[in-house]
């Protein structure tokens, strides 16, 4: 993102940093106020809006049957995809988004998907399958950025996070074919009272830590990283595991400073973590007294 | 298929001259210059403008006029079953024309010379009418956006199935084979922009169906000044008592 800044204004943002006062009044370690509505996409099986300050982002699981991964026959199947809408800056415009979007994909599928063994996935994948070797479900995670006020890989992560939780998956019944020779003959329940609701405490969240001067800070604005030297993202979940790990930027960073970085961001996800658990709740509970 | 039940309703229950539920919000992008969205049923779209700025490629500039420029995209997630589409596929590439040229006849490009505007439509959910919400949400972006316009632009399509004129069709029905017929027209000027249809049908029926889509359109121009002048009043409210 192109944010012009002059010398001042470079130095009043390096500044605040330092003593710890950042130009929206926050700490170093501070996130923004966010909010989170599920159920946003009716035509989805899960999907969630988190606005953190200028940064919005919708996130929707999509869930097909499928057959499973070559090798692992009792697993399902995942796939995160983001897209970033021309509607957040004028210069996604066309193709102009692309490298962005990649990144970013890259960077959550690093921390959802878990391992080429399916081993470490944010979700349980044996408990997407549904007849061994035959039939499972594949869920398709798709991230929208709709407005861009920095930090868009942890808005993304808790909007997955939110929107997985936030899925239902249809009942299907199976009639017959579950031995091996078979072809699995199957029904999806049209009664959508029967739907069954996807494992979520151990998905991560991600909280990336982007060093300005000599300091680092949580949750920076598009302003803040502009001037950054490096970032790196920590995908952490309720465990206090690291599920995942990103460095961006030019810089170099000492060892000692990495693990730091990393100590820090585990900290700060916990807090968060029970933050973004809470926000769900109570969006769910909003459209559960709607209904 | 029946699209009328014996007591005159529609599938998802309406009459047959009846519109879906019209949602706006005015200023949902902090960052753009103007944004707005627009829903009729389920079908919901935003609506992004950046500008009037400098031209960016400065062979486009133009010494009389602005640039205005459109880009249409549909999220991943916005149809029934999850289709990725490209940016540059043929839906899109035309779409983003139509809208362009929809939204340049409102737009006083003459006021404005050597710069340029954009304006981005990204469908969320789409369930027919995308064509009609996409111009009504830009609208709004645009005098969010304070842009001097000759007077707002409204869309509102119509079709004709089991031989009956049908306003502001869904999916389910925008797929049933009849005509579908898209109108965009200036509500105080009293002039069509765009009038798009496909499918046959006779010429008095196109008649009844055109005047249908108008007057479903004129009913959305009446929502949409409501819109803005609630935002208007808003923003009013939000900036204290005048001061004298």
């Amino acid at each position: 993102m192109v944010v012009g800044l002059s010398a001042a204004e470079k130095n009043y943002i390096a500044g605040g940093i330092a003593v710890d006062l950042r130009s929206d009044g926050r700490g170093r370690h501070h996130f923004r106020e966010f909010s989170i509505d599920t159920s946003v996409v009716p035509q989805a099986n899960g999907s969630a809006r988190i606005c953190l300050g200028g940064t919005d982002v919708v996130a929707s699981v999509k869930a097909e049957l499928s057959t499973p991964p070559s090798g692992r026959p009792n697993h399902g199947k995942m796939e995160i995809n983001v897209e970033c809408s021309p509607t957040a800056a004028p210069e996604f415009e066309g193709r102009g988004g692309e490298e962005l979007s990649m990144d970013l994909s890259r960077a959550l599928q690093r921390s959802f998907l878990g391992g080429a063994s399916g081993a470490g996935a944010a979700i349980d994948l044996a408990s997407l399958s549904i007849v061994e070797g035959k039939l499972c479900w594949m869920l398709y995670i798709d991230g929208l950025v709709l407005s861009s006020d920095g930090n868009l890989l942890d808005a993304l992560s808790i909007a997955m996070k939110a929107a997985l939780s936030n899925c239902g998956l249809p009942k299907v019944d199976i009639i017959s074919g579950t031995s091996p020779e078979e072809e699995p003959d199957y029904e999806l329940s049209g009664n959508p009272e029967e739907f069954s609701r996807l494992e979520t405490s151990l998905v991560p969240v991600i909280v990336t830590l982007t060093k300005v001067g000599k300091h680092y800070i949580v949750d920076a604005t598009a302003e803040e990283e502009s001037q950054m030297t490096a970032a790196v993202s920590v995908a952490v979940n309720k465990k206090g595991s690291v599920c995942g790990l990103t460095k961006r930027g030019g810089t170099g960073l000492d060892t000692s400073v990495l693990l730091d970085m990393i100590s820090v961001a585990k900290r700060v996800s916990q807090s968060l973590l029970s933050t973004v658990d809470s926000e769900i709740l109570a969006s769910e509970t909003r459209h559960n007294e709607e209904l | 298929m029946d699209f009328l039940s014996p007591e005159g309703l529609r599938l998802d229950g309406r009459r047959a001259l009846e519109l879906r539920q019209l949602q706006a919000e005015v200023g949902v992008v902090e960052k753009a210059d103007g944004s707005a969205t627009f829903e009729m049923g389920n079908t919901k779209v935003i609506a992004v403008v950046y500008g009037p700025r400098e031209v960016q490629n400065r062979n486009q500039q133009q010494h009389d006029q602005a640039l205005v420029r459109c880009e249409y995209s549909m999220a991943s997630f916005s149809t029934g079953d999850r289709r990725r589409r490209g940016k540059g596929d043929r839906r899109a590439t035309e779409l983003s024309l139509v809208i362009r040229q929809t939204m340049e006849a409102a737009i006083l490009t003459n006021l404005l010379p050597r710069s340029q505007i954009d304006i981005f439509v990204q469908v969320l959910q789409a369930d027919g009418g995308t064509r009609a919400c996409c111009i009504n949400a830009a609208t709004l972006a645009l005098a969010d956006a304070g842009i001097p316009m000759r007077d707002i632009i409204v869309s509102c399509a119509a079709g004709y199935l089991n031989s009956t004129p049908i306003l502001d069709l869904n999916y389910l029905e925008d797929s049933g084979g009849g005509p579908d017929l898209t109108v965009a027209l200036f509500p105080k000027l009293n002039k069509v922009s765009l009038l798009q249809m496909d499918s046959k049908i006779p010429i008095d029926v196109f008649e009844k169906v055109m005047s249908l889509a108008s007057e479903g359109a004129r009913t959305v121009a009446q929502f949409i000044k409501e819109t803005l002048m609630e935002n208007t009043t808003q923003l009013a409210l939000a900036k204290g008592p005048p001061k004298f």
